[in-house]
C-alpha cells in the first residue's frame, strides 16, 4: 500500500471508463473502451481533478495507460491538450507520460502532437 | 471527377439517415469489417477509420434538418488502395461559416502538420469547442480533405491513399 491517499476515483461507464492506482508518486490513469462524444465530458472533467490531485499530492508523474483505449476523439484529444497546456503554465509541474499499445497505430500519430505541444513534459512509451 | 470513378470498388457503401452519436461505434465497426479484409496494414485501415469517424462525428454535431449522407468507396489502384470518404449535411449559416473558414485555412497550408499543431496550440487556452476535427484528418489520416457548398448543403471529401492492397 502507498502511504499516500487519492481521492481519484474511476469514472465512465459502459464503453468507456478511466481507472486511477497511485503507486508512490507516480499516479496511472488506465483508460479502456472507445473516447467518443459520450466520453468527452467524462475525461474533460476527470482530467480537471487529476491537476488538482497532483497538486495536492505532489505528484512527480501521470501516466496515460491507452494500452485498452480502441480509440480517441478529437473532442477528448482536446480535453488532453487543455490538460497539458495547464500543467505547462502552472508553478508546479509533473511529468505526463502517455503508455501506448503498438497494434493501435492511431495512438502513436495522436500523441505526437500532444509530446510537440510540450516536449519537456510529454513522453510516449510503448507497452506490450 | 477523379478517375477512382473508373475503376470497380473493393467496397462501396451510401448510406442516407438521420445522424444521431449512437450510430457513430456501430458505423465505425461495419466499415472496420467491410474494408479490413483488402487493408493489408494495421495502420492504414487506422488511419481511414479516424477519419471516417471524425467526418461522421461532424455530420453528428453540426448538420441541421432530418437528412444527411455518408459515402466511403475504396478501390484498387496503381499505387495502392485509394480511399474516398464523403459527406453530406444541410449546416446552419454561422457553421457554414465557420467550416468554409477552417477548410479554407487547411488547404492554403502548406504543411498538414504544422498547420494541425499551430491550431492545437491556438485551442489550448479555450475549454469551449474542439476545432480540431476536421485538420486532424489530414494530419493523422494523410488525406486531402476539401469542400464544396450547394445552397446550406456542406459537402466534405477526404481521400488519399488508404496502404498496400492484401495480395491474393
Amino acid at each position: 500500500m502507498s502511504a499516500l491517499q487519492s481521492t481519484l476515483t474511476s469514472a465512465g461507464g459502459e464503453g468507456f471508463q478511466v481507472t486511477p492506482k497511485l503507486v508512490d508518486f507516480n499516479l496511472r490513469l488506465v483508460f479502456t473502451g472507445n473516447g467518443d462524444m459520450h466520453a468527452t465530458p467524462v475525461v474533460n472533467e476527470y482530467l480537471k481533478l487529476v491537476h488538482e490531485e497532483a497538486l495536492r499530492i505532489g505528484l512527480s508523474q501521470v501516466s496515460c495507460d491507452f494500452k485498452q483505449l480502441t480509440f480517441m476523439n478529437s473532442s477528448c484529444f482536446k480535453s488532453f491538450v487543455v490538460w497539458i497546456d495547464t500543467v505547462k503554465n502552472s508553478e508546479i509541474r509533473y511529468q505526463i507520460a502517455f503508455l501506448t499499445n503498438p497494434n493501435l497505430p492511431w495512438q502513436r500519430r495522436s500523441l505526437e502532437a500532444l509530446r510537440r505541444l510540450a516536449a519537456n513534459l510529454v513522453t510516449i512509451e510503448t507497452i506490450a | 471527377m477523379t478517375d477512382l470513378d473508373d475503376a470497380p470498388a473493393l467496397v462501396s457503401l451510401t448510406l442516407s439517415f438521420r445522424p444521431q452519436a449512437t450510430q457513430i461505434g456501430p458505423l465505425r465497426t461495419l466499415l472496420s469489417d467491410l474494408c479490413k479484409p483488402h487493408v493489408a496494414d494495421a495502420d492504414g485501415l487506422s488511419r481511414l477509420l479516424l477519419a471516417a469517424h471524425e467526418l461522421l462525428e461532424n455530420i453528428v454535431k453540426y448538420s441541421v434538418g432530418e437528412v444527411a449522407e455518408f459515402h466511403l468507396r475504396l478501390e484498387a489502384k496503381a499505387s495502392g488502395l485509394q480511399v474516398r470518404l464523403r459527406t453530406k449535411n444541410r449546416a446552419a449559416p454561422e457553421r457554414m461559416a465557420d467550416a468554409r473558414w477552417r477548410l479554407d485555412a487547411l488547404a492554403a497550408a502548406t504543411d498538414p502538420v504544422a498547420h494541425y499543431d499551430e491550431l492545437i496550440r491556438e485551442s489550448a487556452g479555450r475549454r469551449d469547442i474542439s476545432g480540431l476535427g476536421l485538420a486532424r484528418i489530414p494530419a493523422e489520416s494523410e488525406m486531402d480533405l476539401y469542400y464544396v457548398t450547394e445552397q446550406d448543403w456542406l459537402i466534405l471529401t477526404a481521400e488519399g491513399n488508404a496502404s498496400e492492397r492484401v495480395s491474393g
